[in-house]
């Protein structure tokens, strides 16, 4: 890996993220987390990343939003949604664009990290 | 004709009787038989439709309940949501068999619902965070404390308790006064909204943590005990005492502390407790839950407010002639490979508040553990008990101030000792001990310790790891419990090879055989061929948190006996050699069972999975004996099954009826209800072989009726001598009558549902076969009964083998197989049918016959000749 691939996840319960960053960090990832949507936000404004993994938290719409800002601020960030199964279909029809890849929580750490994997050597491959 | 195709199992209603044209023509049929004695609805195909939906939801509750299991190998990332809807899906399940149950007999399990309330509205306070019952014991004695009861008893309890009943280790005599003792305490008070109110007014800053600690402690300082707590402390006392008088010493034991996070020196203890003094130092160890440390660093920690509950651990003191702590790693630098023990003469309080001088050791893991430094002060005092009761401090006789606190034999057994608890709960330990007066080495306390090394392994250290360390295996297989292990290979091909498993040896075998779980508490890690993430010694390895990949394949062929390895359960890599750096990472690393979701999914899971409920025979197989989900699914599938028995022998055994009983040359008692073309016209009453016309049950019966299959008959003779070792051991599970019947078989011509108890062996067979090969289809379903964890595995896994053979979907979930062939013409259809004949036949026994790994594929052998010397 030439330069480090940064990631920054987002998803409003703390075990998301606290298992999530040690594990990709593991493989070689720069990660950053966060739990509430208005602080990934004011990041993402700060500075670019490679790949973004949120939750959609759909009472809120504000996984919807931040999403959004990010493919508008960047568009050749690489964004991956996770979701509870109960919301994966409407996450699906919602973002049928712009989205590299769904997961359905629970998932399995190896699926995540091969998803992301996946969006990293795209990137990479531009 | 058509049958609805969709198999039974599926997570469907479809088997929906309006399609089945069939049904409908034999309904009308029925109906003007039954009239005047049956209202309409229940007329048998109504019935049939909710005992065939019942079924489906058995085997969909069964799945859900493995499936959220497996969730705890750590492989998964589960949030709080998941455990909400996984516990209200399968809640909502269980309510629909209730139901169902219901309407199959209506008002005839009357308790069945106030049961189902019952154990929902407990996994809802345990979702909701409620967990306040008051009811359940007040006090557990440590000789039935096990770790399920962590969240009853505490950490520090349930840990003693532990290293007590699991590793025979002596520890002080004591019992456990519970989270419910707890909550009757607050109850009985009027403090729990007091708690509450306070704990809200702090976090939202309205009052400082001082007056919230102040008030708190004051009021619970003040508060009485209620007389069934009191009473229940006493009696535990008095049997502490009635062995020989001795002081009590009452410690905390707080339900987040210890095992789970540790609080050390956040809690108060109180030494040299007399009889009278028991309610006293019980409400003492229960305000310094509230003191102001221990408020912040449980909010540091994330403890949620309702999570925040004190045990009490009451223990017989032990009269120490010296006391110590020890460390099993040194946690500013673990990578030192060393132990430091501190001890002094006495008790070993002082020690342990840091108020007396003690002596330090510095001690090699390796074995024979030489002693690498050695700091030895002036102990001139010491804390001791006092003949007849209390403690005093006393000098210590000028000869001994400043002789060792623990001799070089001593210092091998407490390292020993300490490592043998370290690898027990897989992580460094902080441990306190004494050695009595009679040098016997006593546990007092057992606690993970924090180790934090000066530049700690961070994970992006590990990223490169498998470019500079000889990669044995990589992501062969599926990770069935995550972590990382070390150790030496041990491959175990037969059950002899576990006798003297060596201590922190790697299992490595063919199979994920439960007979496994006897050495998983002495075992690093486990590694096996073949072997599935839902089955028995995957929950056992969970439980006993084993770093453990399973179906990997050829790891006995590649990885060599007795060759040291690294097994990284994590990154599903197994490394040849220590890789230090995940040693490092090990230690640091938060145990993941902490987190608070873990908890969650246990405590649910408590309500949901555990089968209490096995022998329909037994008198208490009742609904108020269910204590799970599972109990309740078992229940009503047996009453079921029952239900339709009954209803034949009940409503419609006349000399015209459509069912009969089914006379085999086998000791199976079999009820056929006919719905058409199920038996040769004119058949009824009791009906021979030859009545049967239905073809999927004609092939069934064909496997079935095998010579050698069932053990009374006549055998090929190379298999005469195997089968014949059977029969002279035959089981008098099998033997006994009231395990053979409520065997039930709904038949039409190209249609066959069949549901048998065997022994503790439950098979379910659905099955049509006709001229239309899409519509054709054979659902198995097999679970296992009562008998031990091996054998019923052992079977789960041969009958998995087998069924893959014949071009079987298998899905094994621990004892519940399930097997679909779809597809096949009318003669492929019958032929797999015919071998699950013979199978039923063959699974009869195996429970009794499983007796140890090598059987597995013994017995395929001969199921496959059997099948061979009669059919091709």
């Amino acid at each position: 890996m030439s330069e480090q691939t940064s990631i920054l996840i987002l998803d409003d319960e703390p075990i998301v993220t606290k298992r999530l960053k040690p594990s990709l960090e593991k493989k070689g990832y720069e990660v950053e987390t966060f739990t509430e949507s208005k602080d990934a936000l004011q990041r993402i404004r700060q500075r670019t990343f490679d790949i973004v993994v949120t939750d959609l938290k759909m009472e809120g719409m504000d996984g919807m939003q931040f999403l959004t800002e990010v493919k508008k601020r960047s568009p050749d960030t690489e964004v991956i949604v996770i979701t509870g199964f109960a919301t994966m279909e409407t996450a699906k029809e919602s973002f049928q664009k712009g989205v590299f890849d769904f997961l359905a929580k629970p998932f399995k750490l190896g699926e995540i990290a091969a998803v992301i994997e996946k969006a990293d050597a795209k990137r990479r491959g531009r | 004709m058509r049958i609805d195709t969709d198999h039974v199992g599926d997570h469907t209603q479809n088997y929906a009787v309006q399609n089945m044209s069939w049904m409908k023509t034999w309904r009308e049929r029925l109906q003007s038989r039954l009239r005047g004695r049956e209202t309409p609805d229940r007329s048998f195909p109504v019935l049939f439709s909710k005992f065939k939906e019942i079924l489906a939801l058995n085997t969909l509750v069964l799945e859900r309940i493995a499936t959220t299991n497996s969730m705890l190998s750590g492989d998964y990332l589960f949030d709080q949501q998941f455990i909400h809807t996984a516990s209200k899906e399968i809640t909502a399940v269980v309510e629909r068999l209730v139901y169902h149950l219901d309407s199959l007999a209506p008002g005839k399990y009357p308790g069945l619902h106030a049961v189902f309330n019952r154990i929902q509205s407990e996994i809802q306070d345990e979702l909701s965070g409620r967990r306040t019952r008051t009811s359940g014991a007040y006090v557990l004695p440590y000789e039935r404390v096990t770790r399920y009861d962590i969240d009853d008893t505490g950490g520090k309890n349930a840990a003693l308790a532990e290293v007590g009943n699991m590793l025979g280790l002596a520890t002080p005599e004591g019992f456990a006064i519970t989270a419910a003792g707890y909550h009757a305490f607050l109850d009985h008070n009027g403090l729990r909204p007091v708690i509450e109110d306070a704990l809200r007014r702090w976090r939202e800053g309205t009052a400082t943590l001082q007056e919230v600690s102040k008030d708190l402690r004051e009021r619970i300082l003040a508060g009485a005990l209620p007389e069934a707590l009191h009473r229940e402390i006493a009696s535990g006392t008095g049997s502490l005492v009635a062995t020989g008088p001795a002081p009590l010493v009452f410690r905390s034991s707080a339900v987040a502390e210890d095992g789970e996070q540790s609080f050390a020196g956040q809690y108060t203890s109180v030494l040299n407790v007399a009889l009278a003094g028991t309610d006293k130092a019980y409400r003492e160890v229960v305000a310094s839950l509230f003191s102001e440390s221990a408020l912040e660093y449980a909010r540091t920690l994330g403890i949620k407010d309702h999570e925040i509950t004190m045990a009490v651990a009451c223990q017989k003191m032990i009269d120490a002639r010296v006391s110590g702590v020890l460390y099993t790693h040194n946690p500013a630098a673990p990578e030192k490979e060393q132990m430091l023990i501190t001890a002094t003469w006495g008790l070993g309080a002082p020690a342990v508040a840091g108020e007396a001088r003690t002596d330090q050791f510095t001690v090699s893991r390796e074995d024979d553990h030489p002693t690498l430094a050695v700091n030895v002060v002036r102990k001139a005092s010491a804390l001791r008990l006092k003949r007849g009761g209390g403690t005093r401090v006393e000098p210590v006789p000028t000869e001994q101030q400043t002789l060792p606190a623990l001799t070089q034999e001593e210092v091998r057994r407490l390292a020993d000792t300490a490592l043998e608890i370290e690898r027990y709960f897989r992580k460094p330990q902080d441990i306190e001990f004494a050695f009595d007066q009679k040098g016997r080495l006593v546990i007092l306390q057992a606690r993970r310790l924090s180790v934090r090394p000066d530049q700690p392994i961070r994970p992006q250290d590990l990223a490169d790891l498998h470019s500079r360390y000889p990669v044995l295996m990589k992501n062969q297989g599926v990770i069935a419990r995550k972590g990382i292990a070390f150790g030496r290979v041990r491959i175990v091909r037969k059950e002899e090879d576990l006798v003297g498993f060596p201590e922190g040896g790697i299992l490595v075998a063919r199979y994920a055989s439960p007979v496994f779980a006897k050495v998983l508490a002495h075992a690093a890690g486990i590694i096996t061929d073949v072997g599935a993430i839902t089955g028995h010694l995957a929950t056992v390895a969970r439980e006993f948190r084993v770093p453990a990949i399973f179906n990997c394949g050829d790891a006995t062929r590649i990885l060599p006996d007795g060759a040291a390895i690294t097994l990284d359960a994590e990154e599903n890599i197994i490394y040849q050699g220590t890789v230090k750096e995940l040693n490092q990472y090990r230690m640091v690393e938060a145990p993941m069972e902490e987190a608070y979701e873990f908890r969650l999914l246990r405590r649910v899971l408590r309500k949901i999975e555990p089968l209490r409920l096995l022998d329909p025979a037994e008198r208490n197989f009742v609904p108020e004996a269910c204590q799970s989900l599972h109990d309740i699914t078992r229940f009503i599938h047996e009453k079921a099954v029952q239900t339709l028995i009954d209803f034949h022998v009940y409503n419609m055994a006349t000399p015209q009826s459509v069912s009969g009983r089914l006379e085999l040359p086998l000791p199976l008692d079999l009820v056929i209800i006919d719905i058409g073309g199920g038996l040769v016209a004119g058949a009824r009453g009791r009906v021979g072989l030859e009545a049967v016309a239905s073809v999927p049950m004609c092939a069934l019966l064909e496997g079935m009726t095998r010579p050698g299959v069932w053990s009374n008959e006549p055998m090929s003779v190379d298999f005469a001598g195997f089968m014949s070792s059977l029969t002279r051991t035959f089981s008098t599970e099998l033997a006994d009558p009231r395990h053979v019947g409520r065997n039930l078989a709904v038949l039409s011509r190209e249609y066959a549902n069949i549901s048998l108890r065997l022994g503790y062996h439950f098979t379910m067979i659905d099955a049509y076969v006709s001229d239309r090969i899409s519509d054709n289809y054979v659902y198995f379903r097999f679970f296992g009964g009562v008998t031990e964890e091996e054998r019923r595995s052992r079977r789960a896994r041969l009958l998995n083998d087998i069924l893959l053979e014949k071009d079987f979907r298998v899905e094994v979930h621990g004892d519940l197989v399930i097997g679909r062939a779809t597809k096949l013409d009318a003669e492929g259809m019958r032929r797999r049918l015919s071998m699950l004949g013979v199978l039923i036949g063959f699974t009869r026994q195996l429970d009794v016959r499983m007796v140890d790994e090598e059987r597995v594929s013994e017995f395929k052998q001969h199921f496959n000749k059997l099948l061979e010397d009669d059919h091709e």
